[in-house]
C-alpha cells in the first residue's frame, strides 16, 4: 500500500507536469468558444467519461458509480422527466403532470408516438413497470422516498400514476433522474432496447458506440453517432482532449480547465452550481455542538480566497445554504462575510478551548477538497483555532469519518434544489444527516414546504427553510463549484446544466 | 537420473506454489487491515443501514477473514476466482484484461532484451571506445529514470506538442500505434539496467581462455559474439531479464494509469482503493503465476547454457 500511495503521488506530479506543458506551450489567448451558426447535421462525437472497470454497471435500475455508464444509459433510455434550469424539471416521456388536491396522487401524461428502438410502442405499462423496478432495486427507497411499489401504476395507455405516502410537491423532481424506461418484462436489462435519442451499436469493456435514433419523439438529433470512451483517470482524459483523440472530456474539473483552457481549439464549458463544497461541524456533541462556536467558524473563513485557490476560481462563494442553483435560492439573505473579531468574541463567549488543536478530516475524493482543508486550517488559525488537517484515503473517509467525525470537509453534487438537499442532508431523519443536526424549526419548515402546492407559498416556506439553515446548521457551505467539461471548439449545443444535466448530449453537434 | 530430476522439478514447483499461496494470504490480510470496507465503497452514500447489512452479508463480510480467505482459495483451486464487491465475476473481469497487460509487458520485455543485446554487443566490439562509453553512460541514466517521468515526457513531446502519437489508449485491441509510447516508457529504464548487465557479462567472457583462443584463431567478430560470448553470458542475461519481468509488471500499474491502458494495473489500483480483497488477490495470483512461469523458463535457460558448455 505504501508504494501504491507513492505511485499515486508521483502520478499526480506527472499529471501536473503534463498540464503545465499543455498550458505553457501556447501563448495565453482568449479561450476558444463553441461554434456559432445553425447546428450542422452529421458526424460522430467522441466523448470521454470517467469510469472504472470493476465498477461497470449496465443495469439502468442499478446504482451506477461510473460517469461513463450513466452517460451511456442516459442516451439510450429516456426518463420520465429531465433536469432543467428554471423550472427545475422539464418534460421528457411525460409531457405534463398534475397532482390531486392532497398532493399525494400524481398523474403524468405520457408523450404520444413513443417507440422503442425495436419499433414496438412504449406505453404507460412499460413506464410503470420500469419505475416499479427502480423502486424495487437496491437503492429504491432512497431514489423514490415515500413511494411504495403498489403506488406506481399505469392508468390507460398514456397515464402514469404515482402515489406518495405523504403530501409531496416534489414528485416530478424525484423522477428527473434515473427513471430509465425499458420494455415491460425485460429480463436482461444490459443493452435492452430503450426509447432514447440514440441506440446501441456496440458496448465493450465500458466503452460504447451509440447511433442516432431517427424515430426519436423528442426532436431532431444532429449527430450520427456518439462514441463513449471510458477513462480511469482525469489526467489521461484531459490529455486525450488536448491531442484531439476525443472531442469532449466530460466533468474534467477545475485544474484541467485552468491549464488546458489556454490552448487553442479547446473550449471550457462551465456549468454553474454543480457541486457544493462545505465543512461539516457535528452539532449533537463534541467541540462544535455550541451554535456560537459554529457561527464563529463560519465567520472566520475567507470564502473568496477558498474559491480562488481551492477550485481555481471556477465557482462562487456560498452562504451556508445548500441548493445554490435553485431559482428559489435566497439571494436576499446577506452573504456571511469574514469577521475575525466577531469570531474571536463568540469563541470566548462559548468558552471554546483554544489551547488544543482540532482534527479536520479530508480526502481527495473530488478536486479541491483536500486543498480547501489546508486553506481552511490557515484561515482558522487567524481566529486562534488550531487545526490539524488529516488526509484520509477514500474508503477510510467514507467508512469511518463521513457522518461521524466532529469536523470534516464534504461535498454534494446536486445543487438545483434547496428542498432536495434539505431532504437528503439536513432534516433529522435523513440518512446522510452529516452534522447530526436536529432542529425542530427546520424540520417543520421542511415538512411544510414539501406539502405545499401553492408556488408562492412554497417560495416563502423555502425562504424560511434557508434562513434557519443559514443561521444555525452544522454546515459551513463555502463555495459552489462549476462543473467543467473540456471540448474541442468544433462542438456546439453542449449542455450547461449542473450535475447530471451534463449527460444531455442529444442537442450536441459538430461544426466540421 | 530422470527420477532424480523429476523429484527436483516437482520440489521446485511445490515450493513455488506454496510461496504463491502464502503471498495471496498476505495480500488478503493486508487488504483486511486497511480501514473501511468494500460495502461502504460500493453502495451509494445514502443507502439505508438495512441495505448495508444485506450487502455485507451477501459478500460474506460478516464472516471472519480466515474463513473468507479459505473459501476464496478453495474456489481458486477449482477454477473459481469469486466475485467483486459489486457482484461481477472476477474471472470475466481479470481474464478479459490479462491479455492486454501481457501484450504491453511482453512487448516491453522483448524490446528490452533485443535492445540490451544490441547495445551490449556494440559496447563489447570496442571496449572503452566512444560508443561503449556513450552507451554505458546513457544506460546508467536510463535505469535511474522512473517510468512515470518517462511516460509524462513522452506524452508531452510526442502526443501534445508533436501530435504524432496518441496519449491515451482506448478500448482493448486498438491500433498498435497506441502501444508505442507505453512500451517505450515501460522498457526504457529496463533497457538501461539490462544493457549494463549484458555489457558486464560479455566483458567477463572476454577474459576467458576459450574466447582468447577464438580471437587468436582469427574468427569473425560476429561468430565470436554468437558462439563464444553469448552462451557463457546467457545465464546472467536471462537472470537479469527475469528480474525485469517483475519490474515491468510493477511498472505497468503506473503506465496503464497514465495511458488509460485497459489492463490489470488500473483494476488493481481500484481494487485496493475499494478494499475488494478477492479482486486484489486474484490480480496478484495471476501476475504471481505469470512471474513463476517466467522464473521456471529462466531456470531452463540457465540449465541449457550450463549443460551446453
Amino acid at each position: 500500500m505504501a508504494s501504491l500511495t507513492r505511485r499515486r503521488m508521483l502520478q499526480a506530479g506527472a499529471a501536473a507536469v503534463t498540464a503545465w506543458a499543455a498550458g505553457g506551450c501556447t501563448p495565453e489567448g482568449t479561450p476558444a468558444s463553441a461554434p456559432t451558426g445553425p447546428p450542422r447535421n452529421g458526424g460522430t462525437l467522441r466523448v470521454g467519461a470517467i469510469g472504472k472497470a470493476a465498477a461497470i454497471v449496465r443495469d439502468p435500475f442499478g446504482v451506477q458509480p461510473n460517469d461513463s455508464d450513466y452517460l451511456i444509459l442516459s442516451l439510450l433510455y429516456d426518463t420520465v422527466t429531465i433536469p432543467a434550469k428554471s423550472p427545475l424539471v422539464a418534460p421528457r416521456l411525460a409531457t405534463r403532470w398534475e397532482a390531486g388536491e392532497d398532493l399525494r396522487t400524481w398523474r403524468f401524461t405520457l408523450a404520444e408516438n413513443v417507440a422503442f428502438h425495436d419499433g414496438s410502442p412504449c406505453t404507460a405499462e412499460d413506464v410503470a413497470w420500469s419505475v416499479r423496478r427502480l423502486r424495487q432495486s437496491e437503492a429504491g427507497t432512497s431514489r423514490l422516498p415515500g413511494i411504495d411499489v403498489s403506488g406506481i401504476r399505469a392508468e390507460g395507455p398514456r397515464t402514469l400514476v404515482i402515489e406518495s405516502r405523504y403530501p409531496n410537491s416534489r414528485i416530478p423532481l424525484l423522477l428527473r433522474l434515473t427513471t430509465f424506461v425499458q420494455k415491460k418484462g425485460t429480463t436482461d436489462p444490459a443493452g435492452a432496447p430503450g426509447t432514447g435519442p440514440f441506440e446501441l451499436d456496440w458496448f465493450r469493456d465500458g466503452n460504447a458506440r451509440l447511433v442516432r435514433n431517427d424515430n426519436w419523439f423528442g426532436g431532431e438529433v444532429h449527430l450520427d453517432a456518439i462514441e463513449v470512451r471510458m477513462f480511469d483517470r482525469t489526467a489521461s482524459m484531459v490529455n486525450a482532449v488536448l491531442t484531439g483523440e476525443i472531442d469532449l472530456a466530460s466533468n474534467a474539473g477545475a485544474v484541467a480547465a485552468r491549464t488546458a483552457g489556454k490552448r487553442d481549439g479547446v473550449q471550457v464549458v462551465r456549468r454553474p452550481d454543480d457541486t457544493a463544497h462545505y465543512v461539516v461541524m457535528r452539532t449533537s456533541d463534541g467541540p462544535f455542538a455550541d451554535p456560537r462556536v459554529r457561527e464563529a467558524v463560519k465567520l472566520a473563513v475567507d470564502r473568496k480566497a477558498l474559491v480562488d485557490q481551492a477550485i481555481s476560481g471556477y465557482g462562487k462563494p456560498a452562504n451556508d445554504i445548500l441548493g445554490t442553483g435553485d431559482p428559489c435560492y435566497a439571494k436576499d439573505i446577506p452573504q456571511r462575510e469574514r469577521n475575525i473579531d466577531r469570531a474571536r468574541k463568540l469563541l470566548d463567549e462559548a468558552g471554546f478551548d483554544r489551547s488544543r488543536s482540532y482534527q479536520l478530516l479530508t480526502t481527495e475524493e473530488i478536486p479541491g477538497m483536500a486543498e480547501s482543508a489546508t486553506l481552511l486550517a490557515n484561515q482558522l488559525q487567524e481566529a486562534g483555532v488550531k487545526i490539524d488537517v488529516r488526509k484520509q484515503d477514500q474508503a477510510t473517509f467514507l467508512g469511518a469519518s463521513r457522518g461521524k467525525a466532529p469536523l470534516y470537509t464534504s461535498f454534494y453534487g446536486t445543487q438545483d434544489s434547496v428542498v432536495f438537499c434539505a431532504g437528503k442532508l439536513l432534516v433529522s431523519e435523513s440518512k446522510l444527516n452529516e452534522a447530526a443536526w436536529h432542529d425542530p424549526a427546520f424540520d417543520a419548515a421542511y415538512q411544510q414546504v414539501v406539502s405545499t402546492a401553492d408556488d408562492k407559498r412554497g417560495a416563502q416556506l423555502s425562504h424560511d427553510l434557508q434562513q434557519v439553515q443559514h443561521e444555525r446548521s452544522g454546515l459551513l457551505v463555502w463555495g459552489a463549484a462549476d462543473g467543467i467539461d473540456l471540448a474541442s471548439d468544433k462542438v456546439g449545443g453542449l449542455p450547461d446544466l449542473p450535475g447530471y444535466g451534463r449527460v444531455q448530449l442529444e442537442r450536441a453537434w459538430l461544426s466540421g | 537420473m530422470i527420477p532424480h530430476r523429476t523429484t527436483r522439478v516437482l520440489g521446485q514447483l511445490t515450493r513455488r506454489v506454496v510461496t504463491l499461496v502464502a503471498l495471496l494470504a498476505i495480500t488478503f490480510f493486508a487488504v483486511e487491515v486497511l480501514p473501511g470496507d468494500a460495502v461502504v465503497s460500493s453502495l451509494s452514500q445514502d443507502a439505508s443501514d438495512a441495505e448495508f447489512a444485506a450487502r455485507r452479508a451477501a459478500l460474506g463480510l460478516d464472516q471472519p477473514v480466515l474463513a473468507r480467505f479459505w473459501h476464496w482459495i478453495a474456489g481458486v483451486f477449482s477454477g473459481d476466482l469469486g466475485t467483486t464487491a459489486r457482484g461481477q465475476h472476477i474471472a470475466d473481469l481479470v481474464l478479459g484484461r490479462l491479455p492486454q497487460t501481457m501484450l504491453l509487458g511482453g512487448t516491453a520485455l522483448v524490446v528490452t532484451v533485443l535492445a540490451a543485446l544490441a547495445l551490449g554487443s556494440l559496447c563489447v566490439l570496442r571496449p572503452g571506445g566512444r560508443a561503449d562509453r556513450a552507451i554505458a553512460g546513457t544506460a546508467m541514466v536510463a535505469l535511474a529514470l522512473p517510468e512515470f517521468a518517462v511516460a509524462t515526457a513522452l506524452v508531452v513531446v510526442f502526443a501534445i506538442w508533436l501530435r504524432v502519437l496518441p496519449a491515451a489508449t482506448g478500448t482493448a485491441a486498438t491500433s498498435p500505434v497506441a502501444l508505442v509510447l507505453p512500451v517505450i516508457a515501460l522498457a526504457l529504464p529496463q533497457i538501461g539496467w539490462n544493457t549494463r548487465v549484458v555489457r558486464a557479462a560479455f566483458g567477463e567472457q572476454l577474459g576467458t581462455p576459450h574466447v582468447d583462443a577464438a580471437v587468436l584463431d582469427g574468427l569473425s567478430r560476429r561468430r565470436i559474439l554468437t558462439h563464444y560470448l553469448l552462451p557463457g553470458a546467457a545465464p546472467t542475461i536471462a537472470a537479469a531479464a527475469a528480474t525485469s519481468v517483475g519490474m515491468v509488471l510493477g511498472g505497468a500499474v503506473t503506465i496503464e494509469a497514465i495511458f488509460n491502458f485497459p489492463g490489470l494495473g488500473s483494476v488493481l489500483i481500484d481494487a485496493v482503493q475499494h478494499r475488494d480483497a478477492p479482486l486484489v488477490a486474484a490480480v496478484v495470483a495471476l501476475t504471481g503465476a505469470l512471474i513463476t512461469v517466467v522464473l521456471i523458463g529462466c531456470d531452463a535457460v540457465r540449465a541449457w547454457a550450463g549443460g551446453g558448455r
